[in-house]
C-alpha cells in the first residue's frame, strides 16, 4: 500500500471512528432508556442494560393507570397542526422579509426577533390571564395559537431564501405569474430541504412542549404525552421501568419523523437553482 | 409611502408599490401573531417590572426602579447571572463548531451510512428530558461511569464529586447542552449545505485545501446567514436556560449552578412570590439577548 | 401601523381587564390533585362512596400534573381575578399553605366553621391554619419515620428495639458501630436539600421564624444543634450523601444502606422493594440531645384539601365528610399506604394488623407518632428560608463557618421579605 492510499484510508477510517463513538455517545441515552422500558425498578437503578421480562406488565400498568390514547391523541393533533399553520404562516413571512425587503421591513424584523428573547417565565402569567379571558383553556387553539409565529423559523426561512436567485423571480414575472403563483410555484419546491428542516424541529418542539400545556390544559381529557409523563413522575414512589416505557412511546415519533424527513434534507435541489 | 417615491414614474410606481405591498401581506399574519402573542404580554410584564406588593394588590414602587436597584444587591441572582455567562461563553462556540464539524462530515459524498449517523447524532433533541436527565446524573454520580473512566485513564486520581462540587456541575451542565443541541443544529447546516455546489469542494481539493480550510474557507462564508441564525438562537436559548438547572443539578450545589431563568422561576412560583421582581430580572435578561443579539448581527450580517 | 398596534394595545388591554369571576356553583364537584396511585386513587374511593349515597352528583377527578403545577394555576387564577378555572377541591402540600393564603386569600374558603377539625393530628393540622382559620381538611400524615434493616442491624449486635426512643448520641455511636461491623451507612440523604436539618429542627417544636413572623436563622440554637448532628453524620460516615432522588431510592433498592429516615410516605417507596420483605423494621427518630422540647417526632411533607371560594361550598364540605370517616381510610390504606392524619383510623383492621414487610402494626404506630409531633410555627416564606438554609448547610459542610453562613442566610430571607 502506497504511502498516498494510507494517508486516504486512515483519514477516512478516523473519520468513521469519529462518527460511530459520537453516535454511540448521542444514542446511550436512549438507548439505555428503551431497554429499561424491558426492566423493574430496582433493575432500572441498579444499572441493568439489556432488556429484560417486564415490557409488558410495564405497559399494561401504564395503559391501566394513564389514558395513554387519548394523550398520543391529543399531541398528534397539537403537533401536526402547529406544523402546518406554523410552516405556512412563517414561511410566507421569511420570503416577504427577504424578496420584498426594504427598510421598512427590515426594522419590523428586527423588532420581531425581540419577541424571541422574552423568558417564557416572565409571560407565562400575563399569557395564561388572556387565554382564560378569551376562553380558550383546554382547546387545541390554545396550545397552537402561541407556536404559530416564531421569529425563529421566519428567520430560517429568510436566510435559506438568501440563495434563492432574483433573477428566478424577474423571470417568473415577466412570465406572467403573480407574487403568490411564485412563491407556491417556484419558492415552496426549492426549498424542500429547509421545509424539511423547518418541519423536524416545529414537530419536535411542540411535541415536546410541557410548559404551556400545564398551564392550559386541566381537565384529564386534554392531557399530552409529556404532561403524562411530567404526571407519572409527581408520585411519592416513582416506578421507572413504567416511566420509561411512557418516554420511549413518547419519543418514538419524534425519532421516526426525522428518519423520514432528513432524507430531504440531504435530496439535490430541483434543477432550477444551479 | 414617501414622498420621494411617489414622484417617480407611475407605471414603474404602481409595480413597486404592489410589490411592496404584496411583501407588507406577505408578514402580516406572522407579525401580528408575533405581536398579540408576545408584545403584549411582554409589555404586560414589563409595567409589573416597576411594581411591588402581593400578586394581587400590585402597586407602582416608589421610585418607580426600585426593583432594579435591589437586583443589584441580590447575591442569588448576581450568582445565577455569573453561572449563565458561564455557560454562554463556553458551550456555544464549542457546540457550533462541533455542529459544523459533523455537518460537514456528513455532507461529504464519500461517507457512507449518512442516514444512520445523521439520525443517531440528531437523536439526543428528541430524547426526552426525563431519561436524559436520570442517565446524565447517573453516568456524572460520585461512583458512576465517568469517574470509572477516568480514573482508569489515570486522568484523575481520586474520583470528582461532580454533581456536589461548583465547577463539576457547571461542567456537566456544559455537558448535557452541547450532547443535547449539537444534532439540532447540525441539521440547520445540513439543510443549508444544500445550496452549495459539491463541485467548490472538489475544486477546491485538487487545489490541495485540506479539510479545514475547506470548512473554513468555503463553508463557513457560505453559511454565514444560518450560522448567524443558530448563533443567536443558541445564546438566546442559553441565556434562558431553565430545564438543565432544574433538572440535573437543581441549582445546586448552594447556587452554584442556578441559571437566571430558574432563578425567576422560583421567586414567582416556589418562594413567597415577587412578581415585580421576577417580571425585572426578565427584562434584565432580555436586554442582555437583545444587546448580544445586535452585536451578532452587526458582525454577521453585513449584506 | 402604529395607530393599528396602539388599538391592538388597547383591545388587549380592555380584554384583560374583564371583572373578577368566580367558580361557578354548577352541582358538580371537581377535583384536582397529582399522583394516580396516592392521591387520586384516594379520591376515587372517596367518590365511589359518596356517590352511592347520592347518586345524582357528578365528580371529576382530575388527575394533575404535580403539585407544583396546581400552584401555578392557583397562582395564575388568583392574579387573572378568574377563579372559575379551578377546582372546587384542590389538593396542596401543606408546606404551601401559609404562602397561598396569605397571598391569594381570596381563592381559599375559610373551613374554621365549617368542618370539624377535632381529633385530626395537631402537629399536621398546624400547617393549614393561618391567623386562627382552618384552611385545609388534612390528609396524608408526613410524620417522621425511620425505619431500618433489620437483618443488618443484627449482624452488627443491635435490635430494632435499640433505635427506638434514643438521642442523635446514641444513633451516631450505633452508626459508627455498625458502619465498623458491616461496612455500611445507617443512612442516605440527598446533597444539598434542607430536608433532615428541618425534620430535626421540627421534632423540637422549633421553627426557622419566630413567632411574629420573623425569620430565625442566625440565632437559632436548636437549629445550630440540628445542624450539628447532620453535620456530624455525614463527617462520620454514618449518613451518606446522594446527588438525586433516584440515587437516593437507589441506595435502598441497591442494599447500599441500612436504613432511612424521612416522612412516612418513603415506606411506601420501602415497600415496592418486594424482594427485601420482612427485612425491615421502623422506629420513631431520635431527639435532640440538651435542647429544649426534645421529642422523638417531627414530620416532613404530607399534603391537605382546600376548597375554593365561590363554588359549591357546602356540597364539597358534605362529600369531604369521608376524611372524618374511619372506614375509609382502612379502605385506601392497602392500595395506596395513605396513611391518615385523623387519629381515629388508627383503630381500622388494616391499621391495627401487622404489617406483613416490616413486622409490626406500623400504620397504626405512625398516627400514634403523628399525635405527638409538635406543632410548629409556620411562614408564608418557608420555602425562600428552607432554600437558604439549604445553600447555607452545602457551604459548611464545605468548611464555611456556621454562624457566617447562618447569618447570610437570614440575610436571603430578609431580602425577600423586604419587597
Amino acid at each position: 500500500m502506497s504511502k498516498g492510499a494510507f494517508r486516504k484510508y486512515g483519514s477516512k477510517a478516523l473519520i468513521y471512528l469519529f462518527l460511530i463513538v459520537m453516535s454511540f455517545i448521542s444514542v446511550f441515552p436512549l438507548y439505555w432508556c428503551f431497554v429499561s422500558a424491558f426492566n423493574t425498578t430496582p433493575e432500572i437503578l441498579g444499572g441493568k442494560l439489556v432488556p429484560g421480562g417486564h415490557l409488558m406488565e410495564n405497559i399494561t400498568n401504564l395503559l391501566d393507570q394513564q389514558k395513554v390514547f387519548t394523550a398520543l391523541k391529543n399531541s398528534f393533533i397539537n403537533t401536526i397542526l402547529v406544523v402546518l399553520l406554523s410552516l405556512t404562516v412563517c414561511s410566507v413571512a421569511g420570503y416577504g422579509f427577504e424578496v420584498y425587503h426594504d427598510k421598512g421591513k427590515d426594522t419590523v424584523m428586527k423588532i420581531l426577533m425581540l419577541s424571541m428573547m422574552v423568558p417564557f417565565v416572565a409571560i407565562m402569567v400575563p399569557m395564561f390571564q388572556m387565554f382564560s379571558a378569551m376562553g380558550m383553556l383546554n382547546k387545541y387553539i390554545g396550545f397552537v395559537l402561541p407556536s404559530i409565529s416564531t421569529p425563529f423559523l421566519i428567520m430560517l426561512f429568510r436566510s435559506n431564501a438568501r440563495s434563492f436567485p432574483k433573477e428566478i423571480i424577474e423571470a417568473a414575472r415577466i412570465d406572467g405569474l403573480n407574487e403568490v403563483q411564485i412563491f407556491v410555484r417556484m419558492f415552496i419546491p426549492t426549498m424542500r430541504p429547509t421545509y424539511a428542516a423547518a418541519a423536524t424541529v416545529t414537530f419536535m418542539n411542540s411535541w415536546n412542549s410541557y410548559l404551556w400545556p400545564r398551564i392550559i390544559f386541566k381537565t384529564n381529557e386534554s392531557i399530552t404525552m409529556p404532561m403524562l409523563i411530567s404526571n407519572l413522575m409527581s408520585g411519592y414512589v416513582l416506578d421507572y421501568g413504567l416511566i420509561m416505557a411512557a418516554v420511549t412511546i413518547c419519543t418514538l415519533p419524534t425519532v421516526i419523523i426525522f428518519f423520514f424527513l432528513q432524507k430531504s434534507f440531504t435530496e439535490a435541489i430541483a434543477g432550477s437553482v444551479k | 409611502m414617501t414622498n420621494q417615491e411617489k414622484g417617480q414614474s407611475k407605471r414603474h410606481l404602481t409595480l413597486q408599490q404592489k410589490q411592496n405591498l404584496t411583501g407588507w401581506i406577505f408578514l402580516l399574519p406572522a407579525s401580528l401573531l408575533i405581536i398579540w402573542m408576545s408584545f403584549y404580554p411582554m409589555v404586560r410584564a414589563f409595567v409589573v417590572s416597576l411594581m411591588r406588593g402581593k400578586p394581587t394588590a400590585l402597586e407602582f414602587s416608589d421610585p418607580l426602579w426600585r426593583n432594579y436597584q435591589r437586583m443589584t444587591m441580590d447575591t442569588v441572582f448576581i450568582q445565577s447571572l455569573k453561572n449563565t455567562f458561564t455557560y454562554l461563553i463556553i458551550q456555544v462556540p464549542i457546540m457550533l463548531v462541533l455542529a459544523l464539524i459533523f455537518a460537514s462530515l456528513l455532507n461529504r459524498k464519500d461517507i457512507r451510512f449518512k442516514g444512520i449517523f445523521r439520525t443517531c447524532i440528531f437523536l439526543p433533541c428528541a430524547t426526552a428530558l426525563v431519561s436524559y436527565s436520570i442517565i446524565f446524573r447517573t453516568l456524572f454520580a460520585y461512583d458512576g461511569f465517568v469517574n470509572a473512566i477516568l480514573l482508569n485513564l489515570r486522568l484523575i486520581s481520586e474520583p470528582i464529586n461532580w454533581m456536589n462540587d461548583p465547577t463539576g456541575a457547571k461542567t456537566v451542565i456544559i455537558i448535557a447542552l452541547i450532547w443535547r443541541w449539537t444534532g439540532y443544529n447540525m441539521v440547520f447546516y445540513l439543510s443549508a449545505m444544500q445550496s452549495i455546489d459539491y463541485s467548490i469542494y472538489e475544486a477546491a481539493r485538487i487545489d490541495g485545501a485540506g479539510p479545514l480550510t475547506q470548512l473554513t474557507k468555503i463553508t463557513m462564508p457560505l453559511l454565514k446567514p444560518v450560522i448567524l441564525v443558530t448563533a443567536i438562537m443558541s445564546t438566546n436559548g442559553t441565556l434562558q436556560l431553565y430545564d438543565e438547572s432544574v433538572n440535573l443539578t437543581n441549582g445546586g450545589p448552594a447556587n452554584a449552578s442556578i441559571t437566571m431563568s430558574h432563578y425567576i422561576y422560583n421567586t414567582t412560583f416556589v418562594t413567597s412570590p415577587n412578581f415585580g421582581y421576577a417580571a425585572e430580572m426578565s427584562f434584565v435578561i432580555l436586554m442582555f439577548v437583545a444587546i448580544l443579539s445586535a452585536i451578532q448581527m452587526k458582525v454577521g450580517d453585513k449584506r | 401601523m402604529k395607530k393599528f398596534l396602539s388599538m391592538l394595545l388597547i383591545l388587549a388591554l380592555a380584554i384583560s381587564m374583564s371583572s373578577m369571576a368566580f367558580a361557578a356553583e354548577d352541582g358538580k364537584l371537581t377535583i384536582w390533585c397529582w399522583d394516580v396511585n396516592f392521591n387520586v386513587a384516594a379520591m376515587e374511593v372517596a367518590k365511589k362512596m359518596y356517590q352511592e349515597e347520592h347518586p345524582d352528583v357528578e365528580i371529576e377527578v382530575v388527575n394533575s400534573t404535580g403539585s407544583g403545577d396546581i400552584e401555578t394555576s392557583v397562582v395564575q387564577a388568583a392574579t387573572a381575578g378568574d377563579l372559575s378555572t379551578l377546582a372546587d377541591i384542590i389538593l396542596y402540600q401543606d408546606n404551601s399553605y401559609q404562602k397561598l393564603v396569605a397571598n391569594y386569600p381570596e381563592v381559599f374558603t375559610d373551613l374554621t366553621d365549617l368542618y370539624d377539625f377535632t381529633d385530626f393530628a395537631e402537629g399536621k393540622s398546624s400547617f393549614s391554619i393561618v391567623d386562627g382559620h382552618h384552611y385545609g381538611i388534612p390528609f396524608d400524615a408526613g410524620t417522621a419515620v425511620a425505619a431500618y434493616r433489620t437483618d443488618v442491624l443484627e449482624q452488627a449486635g443491635y435490635t430494632i428495639d435499640d433505635m427506638n426512643d434514643i438521642t442523635w448520641d446514641r444513633a451516631i455511636e450505633i452508626g459508627k458501630d455498625v458502619k465498623e461491623k458491616t461496612g455500611l451507612p445507617l443512612f442516605s440523604a440527598q446533597a444539598g436539600s434542607s430536608d433532615w436539618t428541618v425534620i430535626i429542627l421540627k421534632s423540637c417544636g422549633a421553627s426557622m421564624f419566630n413567632e411574629d413572623g420573623s425569620v430565625n436563622l442566625k440565632d437559632n440554637d436548636q437549629l445550630k444543634a440540628a445542624l450539628d448532628v447532620y453535620l456530624t453524620l455525614v463527617r462520620e460516615g454514618v449518613l451518606v450523601e446522594v446527588n438525586s432522588w433516584d440515587e437516593y431510592i437507589g441506595t435502598m433498592s441497591n442494599e447500599s444502606v441500612v436504613g432511612t429516615f424521612n416522612g412516612c410516605w418513603i415506606l411506601a417507596s420501602v415497600m415496592s422493594l418486594t424482594d427485601q420483605a420482612g427485612k425491615w423494621g421502623m422506629a420513631n427518630i431520635p431527639s435532640l440531645v440538651g435542647v429544649d422540647g426534645a421529642t422523638n417526632y417531627s414530620s416532613n411533607g404530607g399534603s391537605s384539601w382546600a376548597i375554593t371560594q365561590g363554588t359549591d361550598i357546602d356540597l364539597a364540605v358534605d362529600f369531604m365528610q369521608a376524611y372524618r370517616n374511619v372506614d375509609f381510610y382502612n379502605e385506601i390504606l392497602p392500595t395506596t399506604s395513605a396513611i391518615a392524619s385523623y387519629n381515629p383510623a388508627k383503630e381500622g383492621s388494616n391499621y391495627t394488623d401487622v404489617n406483613e414487610f416490616m413486622g409490626t402494626p406500623v400504620f397504626a404506630d405512625i398516627i400514634e407518632y403523628g399525635e405527638h409531633v409538635p406543632p410548629v410555627v409556620s411562614s408564608p416564606y418557608y420555602y425562600d428560608a428552607r432554600d437558604a438554609l439549604a445553600t447555607a448547610q452545602t457551604n459548611i459542610l464545605n468548611g464555611a463557618d456556621i454562624q457566617a453562613e447562618l447569618e447570610n442566610a437570614q440575610n436571603t430571607v430578609e431580602f425577600a421579605m423586604d419587597f
